[in-house]
């Protein structure tokens, strides 16, 4: 079972349906053979930007976190089921972080450009990119001037 | 005659004989062992720059929507490039993909940077990319 981490806003509302609803949501992955990792909550604050949703303009919202370990095939399911509620103003899932780590590439990328490896390839290939269709005049073929306009 | 002597003898003392030998490239030996030179690493080669994402370790994250806002324009909202930012390619790429995720997760706005996050230190000075650049 993959990772997700789903954020959700979920509208300004009292504290107790603040719960039922977050009971409601969790319900709704269990159900699905999912598990809850954690619950982050991010706080009641006003959005960036005013969202319409189920008919209603937002401009304050909770924001929370829940990272799930669920199937894949239950995301879609649950994603529909959240568009459904009213509570929830928007949802996004997106793949739990995994940690990647890679030296820094700065120093190579600050070299002159003739010493970068990805302007090298660039020019090796412009070489093979040989125009074949232009004729170009040839001097040793019997003509002893240039035959054409300069 | 005695004062004579030791004036003699004080010459003489004073006059050291040191037996001189002219050396040849022939028979002189010097040992190739001490003398060689030594193997080591260029002293002078200038420490590995970094990014400062890379130096301390951070991995951008759309949750953390505030380190991300720092890369974005105060005035337009619009994300720096990276020879603004002088972040690697890497991390520029993550740092662009999370602010993307914040804006559409309305953590981050899109045409403007939030005002409490307007006095955050600043992490490089837009004026002065570290590639020129045409605007
Ligand atoms: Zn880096």
């Amino acid at each position: 079972m993959p990772a997700y981490e789903l954020a959700i806003m979920l509208r300004a509302m009292p504290k107790n349906e603040l719960k039922s609803s977050l009971r409601r949501i969790s319900q709704a992955i269990f159900d699905r053979g999912g598990i809850i990792r954690n619950i982050e909550n991010l706080g009641f604050r006003p959005t960036p930007y005013k969202t319409s949703a189920h008919g209603l303009v937002h401009r304050e919202a909770n924001y929370f976190i829940i990272k799930v370990d669920t199937a894949s095939q239950a995301v879609a399911d649950l994603k529909e089921e959240y568009s459904r509620d009213v509570d929830i103003i928007r949802q996004r899932v997106f793949k739990a972080p995994t940690d990647i780590q890679d030296s820094c590439t700065l120093e190579d990328e600050l070299l002159p450009p003739a010493y970068r490896k990805d302007v090298q390839k660039m020019i090796d290939i412009g070489k093979t990119q040989v125009n074949r269709f232009t004729y170009k005049f040839k001097y040793n073929s019997g003509l002893d001037y240039y035959p054409f306009q300069r | 005659m005695a004062l004579l002597k030791k004036i003699i003898n004080r010459h003489i003392v004073n006059v050291r004989i040191v037996p001189t030998v002219r050396l040849t490239s022939n028979d002189v030996k010097i040992s190739s062992s001490d003398d060689a030179p030594v193997e080591i690493e260029n002293p002078y080669t200038k420490e590995r720059r970094q990014c400062i994402l890379c130096k301390l370790n951070v991995t951008p994250d759309y949750k953390n929507y505030r380190l991300l806002s720092q890369f974005q324009s105060p005035y337009t909202g619009r994300i720096y490039g990276r020879h603004i930012t002088g972040l690697c390619r890497q991390k520029q790429m993550q740092v662009e993909a999370e602010i993307t995720k914040a804006q559409n997760c309305a953590y981050l706005p899109y045409y403007y940077k939030d005002k409490r996050f307007i006095k955050d230190p600043k992490l490089f000075d837009p004026e002065n990319p570290i590639r020129p650049h045409r605007f």
